[in-house]
């Protein structure tokens, strides 16, 4: 009967919140049509095309970064893990720098070593029991001082045809970085709906201690949630390195708040369990789009860090449900 | 006994940390503990302590300021431009532009309830924006004359010591005052600690916040400022590169990340940990590519060692 | 020995100890086959240290736990769960950031899993299944914040029923005060639903409300002090006898202090009328000086809403609240505190104390302001009086700089009164002042409850017990979906017996 009561008299509010949900889409929605009434330009397939290429490799870094924060943690390593990444596939395929000629195996030996430096991550941040703040922190600067050292200040100019296509070639008319993004989507798709790993991830962001009781391995998913993200990074370094060709340390730079921004901004809760990496993608594209409609309405370079930021602002007020967190940080 | 010995123990482990850096460096390079090279190596790290005093109260909050760098550039462009006009007095405008940068970030943290993460971020991008404009896309000398005139107390020497350490030592003991002495520096704590409580106890957690950001805002001001004077110049990214490592000096200092336990003293010695760090690999001969990679490892195990691990039940 | 063979759970001779406590004392128990045992006992008897040896939480200091006659050492909830010992937490363990199947199977998503694809439409139908034991309607891909508080403990209970399908051999529920969030409905379908499932499982039930215990249960344990001091048939049991092997005495009026209750004074200290907020609606009372208003009603009836909007923590929606005929405005706990209104909360350790903060830190907490001249905190003053009020409530702590988290739950409490009286509160809402308080200290806080009145303060108080809220109380009111129902006079030497509440509470 309680339960009645209080049903009703929320009532309102719980159909706001149910369609909460559906902020950041709504976010997304009016900031095209804004930028679309301003500037018919931008839904010029030219331009939705351009716009697609730019959220590719951010659409692949956050579905990483959307895991790592469903557990309440951040990985701060995704510059560092992209450019080491970028730098060794760079250096396998043919290059001015090493006589190497891997064609493709460049692509899964990037993903396999940012996998690999996600999972120090994870160990580090388990082991030594210290925040995912820190250990992200310091080895992203082991990954960009890695690259560092490797190539001394040098840049790899890649000139494999075939590797540069995956990013380049295009397939119905859409830039296959794009595609490959499509793919990195669906594979994070599944891991968060069908796989425990992705299940677990919401149980220790929602509540850690009643998730251990019930037996689920805190540590081992952790790690591999790392892991997953670094994997991410690694294949998002591979395609920068496609997109450039090129690859040198300090390619991740700007990347990392980008990141952060987007799966915030698309609803993804920093205090963990509340979330989606559909959300990110949204979040991706709002922070594209935002970025795009200011160029096309001709807003000096310097201005568009104000706008944006206070865009970003207005989007996670509108778009943060906020009912479930009794305080925030 | 023994275990309260053992909790003065974990109290002074960044300090053990530090000497124990710096017996290592010396050991290897004993050039490295003259009076000289050692006032250098502090008086440069003074602009990296002030950057994180003041933030090192938002993260006894349990919060973040992720805006300090684009705050400290914006003040160095703002004393940069006003200094010929308005001579030392700069430097309080300056200050007061960073506190309403910290305001900005603190209010619509609390106001429109978004993380603390978000909030600061954005507020970088509008105060990056707003020094872009407020110097024509450039960067602003200062002349020599003018700095002599003006900011000689912050960049010159007094008693055989660089005038920064001075300013260094003597914010540490204001921020420590306000910490252990004032309101503002016990409700920091508090709210870190527990913030429920906090609230229910009719504490104005909000107000509070807003302060510890204006507080952070106003020293990383402070920080800017102290950049200019030492470059001889303000630039709109002066300052950057300076956000992750003023965090790390927090962090590494024994302050917690989750809120409620740490101290600005801590961040005094956490900054001076990693400047010995970064400075002693040169001195040992880290070949200057491989020094970040030194760096992040260190910094790593220096969390691990230094950090309290009993007043935290889950690391995040 | 065929008594030995059909005890499925069994502890014997089990003693547990904590610095300075005594948790478990030679402990013997048992749970045979297809059985309803109760356990009762007040707040600190040891009820909880057992349950957490039963599933694994606490190793023993002595003796073992025997799970289907073989000695079994268990590691934590999880192994006992694998053992056929599942656990109802009195502290809702569902995670409302998962779905109710999800919820069911955490942590056992293996059998559901093939080549690592999660098969979803399998889980769902298992949970299904599970469902349909406690009679929930709901789809198990619904979002678990979406369901009530008393649909949430029904999933709990579909959890641990999910261990008969899985486990070959009888299982043990234990369920720890699973009523506490239900309605009475909810409750009768809560037994129903005990009743039928008792060919395939044991249960071991745990509440403080007698009545229920002997409704649904085939014997009862009682325990205090760390022991078993009773065990009878449930025909054979009143709720007297057991009420009495609880406090060791038959009810004693001294308990209470009821002797130094004394008449309030005319003036009305704290006016309450038409008030409402999320949780109740209407409710008017008046708070003379020197009373003590006692507040019945199950949870849900209202009666801890209205007290947190009486301490500015819930937004109120329609009518006044006056204190000492000023009309004021409750928007935060900071306009309360103004008003002089402390709040005991219910969770002391979220919202009573800041654990990680020093003795005199969390007694200034609510009046700094009286600490500081010239904007500063001065910390002699400040400890002196932190130091008067530790003598005076005789609060055990090495010093004031010691973290409140390291003191025990009654010296918090007492802490916690003394926070408020520091700042100079008149009227207090007390929300379960004794919970997690162990017995003794418990007659420290009613002494201290009624030192507060004989100064002139007034009291709104939500007892841990009705037994309690009798006791203390001059008056109490009921309340029921949200509204006042009844109202009691409790004079000394006329109180109302609990019946009489309980008949307006359901």
């Amino acid at each position: 009967m309680e339960a009645e009561r209080r049903g009703r008299t929320d009532g309102l509010g719980s159909v706001i919140r149910r369609h909460r949900r559906w902020a950041p889409v709504v976010v997304l929605v009016l900031l095209c049509a804004i930028i679309a009434m301003v500037n018919p330009r931008f839904i010029d397939p030219f331009n939705l095309v351009r716009l697609l290429n730019a959220a590719a490799i951010p659409t692949v870094l956050v579905m990483g970064a959307t895991f790592v924060i469903l557990m309440g943690s951040i990985d701060l390593s995704v510059e560092g893990v992209l450019a080491v990444s970028a730098v060794l596939a760079s250096a396998m395929v043919a290059n001015n720098f090493t006589s190497a000629d891997f064609g493709l195996w460049a692509v899964p030996a990037g993903i396999l070593l940012g996998l690999a430096i996600g999972g120090v991550n994870g160990v580090a941040h388990v082991t030594l029991r210290i925040p995912s703040f820190m250990t992200t922190l310091g080895i992203g600067f082991v990954a960009v001082g890695v690259a560092t050292a490797i190539l001394q200040g040098d840049t790899v100019r890649i000139s494999d045809k075939g590797f540069r296509a995956l990013s380049l070639e295009r397939i119905l008319g859409i830039p296959a970085g794009v595609w490959i993004a499509v793919a990195a989507v669906l594979v994070a798709l599944f891991i968060q709906e069908r796989t425990r790993m992705g299940r677990w991830l919401y149980a220790i962001g929602g509540d850690e201690a009643t998730a251990r009781q019930a037996g689920v391995p805190i540590e081992r998913t952790r790690v591999m949630a790392f892991a997953v993200a670094g994997a991410f990074s690694g294949l998002a370094g591979v395609m920068a390195a496609a997109q450039l060709g090129q690859g040198h340390a300090l390619m991740g730079q700007g990347r990392l708040f980008v990141t952060i921004t987007a799966v915030v901004v698309g609803g993804t809760a920093l205090s963990g369990g509340v979330g989606s990496v559909l959300n990110s993608v949204v979040g991706v594209l709002i922070v594209v789009v935002l970025f795009n409609g200011m160029v096309l309405m001709g807003l000096p370079p310097f201005a568009q860090q104000g706008v944006q930021g206070l865009l970003i602002i207005a989007a996670v007020a509108m778009a943060l449900d906020r009912s479930r967190l009794s305080f925030v940080k | 006994m023994p275990a309260k010995w053992k909790t003065e123990l974990v109290r002074f482990i960044p300090l053990i940390t530090l000497l124990g850096l710096v017996a290592l460096v010396a050991t290897i390079e004993p050039s490295f503990v003259r009076f000289s090279t050692l006032t250098v190596l502090v008086s440069d790290t003074m602009t990296l302590f002030l950057m994180a005093s003041g933030a090192t109260f938002v993260i006894l909050m349990g919060g973040i300021d992720l805006s300090v760098q684009a705050v400290a550039s914006m003040t160095s462009v703002v004393v940069a431009a006003l200094l010929p006009e308005l001579g030392v007095l700069a430097v309080p405008v300056a200050v007061a532009a960073g506190l309403i940068a910290g305001a900005a970030g603190g209010i619509s943290h609390t106001l429109l309830r978004i993380p603390s993460f978000i909030s600061t971020l954005a507020v970088s991008g509008v105060v990056t924006t707003a020094a872009f404009l407020f110097s024509n896309e450039r960067s602003i000398n200062i002349s020599g004359e003018t700095r002599d005139a003006h900011l000689a107390w912050m960049v010159g020497e007094f008693a055989g010591v660089q005038a920064e350490i001075w300013v260094g030592l003597i914010l540490l003991l204001v921020l420590l005052f306000v910490q252990i002495w004032t309101p503002i520096g016990r409700f920091c704590r508090i709210i870190g600690a527990g913030e429920q409580a906090a609230i229910a106890s009719g504490i104005r957690v909000d107000r509070i916040k807003v302060y510890a950001f204006m507080l952070s805002g106003a020293t990383a001001g402070f920080a800017g400022v102290m950049m200019a004077a030492r470059l001889g110049s303000g630039s709109p990214t002066l300052a950057n590169e300076f956000l992750l490592p003023s965090i790390a000096a927090i962090i590494v200092g024994g302050t917690a990340l989750t809120g409620g336990v740490g101290s600005v003293w801590r961040t005094f010695i956490g900054a001076l940990i990693i400047a010995v760090v970064r400075i002693g690999m040169t001195f040992v001969g880290v070949s200057v590519f491989a020094q970040q990679i030194v760096f992040g490892l260190v910094l790593v195990l220096a969390v691990a060692v230094t950090i309290d691990r009993s007043k935290i039940l889950i690391v995040k | 020995m065929s008594r030995a063979v059909s005890a499925v759970l069994e502890v014997s001779h089990a003693t547990k100890s904590f610095p300075g406590v005594v948790a478990l004392d030679d402990v013997t128990f048992e749970v045979r086959a297809n059985e309803v045992v109760g356990l009762i006992g007040e707040n600190g008897a040891g009820k909880s240290t057992l349950l957490k040896v039963l599933t694994g939480v606490y190793p023993l200091d002595e003796g073992e736990v025997l799970v289907n006659g073989e000695s079994a050492r268990l590691r934590g909830p999880r192994d006992a769960f694998d053992h056929g010992v599942a656990m109802v937490f009195q502290e809702q363990s569902v995670l409302i950031t998962l779905s109710v199947a999800e919820n069911i199977f955490l942590g056992r998503e293996a059998e559901f899993t093939r080549g690592g694809v999660l098969l979803k439409a399998k889980m769902h139908a298992a949970a299904r299944v599970e469902l349909q034991k406690v009679r929930l309607d709901v789809d198990p891909a619904t979002s678990c914040a979406d369901l009530t508080f008393a649909q949430r403990q029904m999933v709990e209970i579909a959890k641990a029923l999910s261990l008969d399908s899985r486990i070959d051999g009888d299982i043990v529920v234990l369920l720890d005060e699973p009523t506490s969030v239900l309605e009475a409905k909810e409750i009768e379908l809560l037994f129903e639903i005990v009743r039928d499932l008792r060919d395939r499982a044991a249960f071991i039930f745990i509440s403080h409300r007698l009545d229920e215990v002997l409704a649904v249960s085939d014997r009862v344990y009682v325990m205090r002090d760390g022991a078993i001091v009773g065990e009878m048939a449930s025909a054979d049991a009143t709720t007297e006898k057991m009420h009495e092997l609880m406090v060791g005495r038959a009810l004693q009026h001294e308990y209470y202090r009821e002797n130094r209750q004394g008449e309030p004074g005319e003036e009305i200290a704290l006016s309450v009328s038409g008030l409402a907020a999320a949780g109740f609606t209407d409710v008017s009372l008046a708070l003379r000086k020197g009373e003590i208003l006692g507040i019945a009603g199950v949870v849900g009836s209202g009666r801890e809403d209205l007290a947190r909007a009486l301490a500015g923590l819930a937004p109120i929606s329609a009518g006044e609240v006056s204190v000492n005929g000023r009309p004021v405005r409750l928007t935060s706990p900071s306009d309360a505190v103004g008003a002089g209104i402390g709040y005991v909360p219910r969770e002391r350790k979220v919202e009573g104390i800041v654990a990680g903060a020093s003795v005199v830190e969390n007694m200034t907490m609510a009046s700094i302001d009286d600490f500081i001249s010239l904007g500063i905190i001065r910390h002699g003053r400040e400890r002196k009086v932190a130091q008067s009020w530790i003598d005076r409530l005789r609060i055990r702590t090495p010093s004031t700089e010691t973290m409140v988290g390291s003191l025990s739950g009654g010296n918090q409490q007492k802490m916690v009164l003394s926070k408020w009286q520091i700042a100079g509160s008149s009227i207090m809402v007390l929300d379960h002042p004794t919970r997690g308080v162990d017995v003794g200290a418990k007659e420290d806080v009613y002494e201290l409850i009624r030192d507060m009145t004989d100064q002139g303060l007034s009291i709104i108080l939500l007892g841990d017990t009705l037994e309690e809220l009798i006791g203390l109380s001059h008056k109490i009111l009921v309340m029921r979906d949200g509204r006042i129902t009844a109202t009691f006079d409790a004079p000394v030497g006329a109180k109302p017996e609990q019946i009489e509440l309980i008949t307006h509470m359901v």
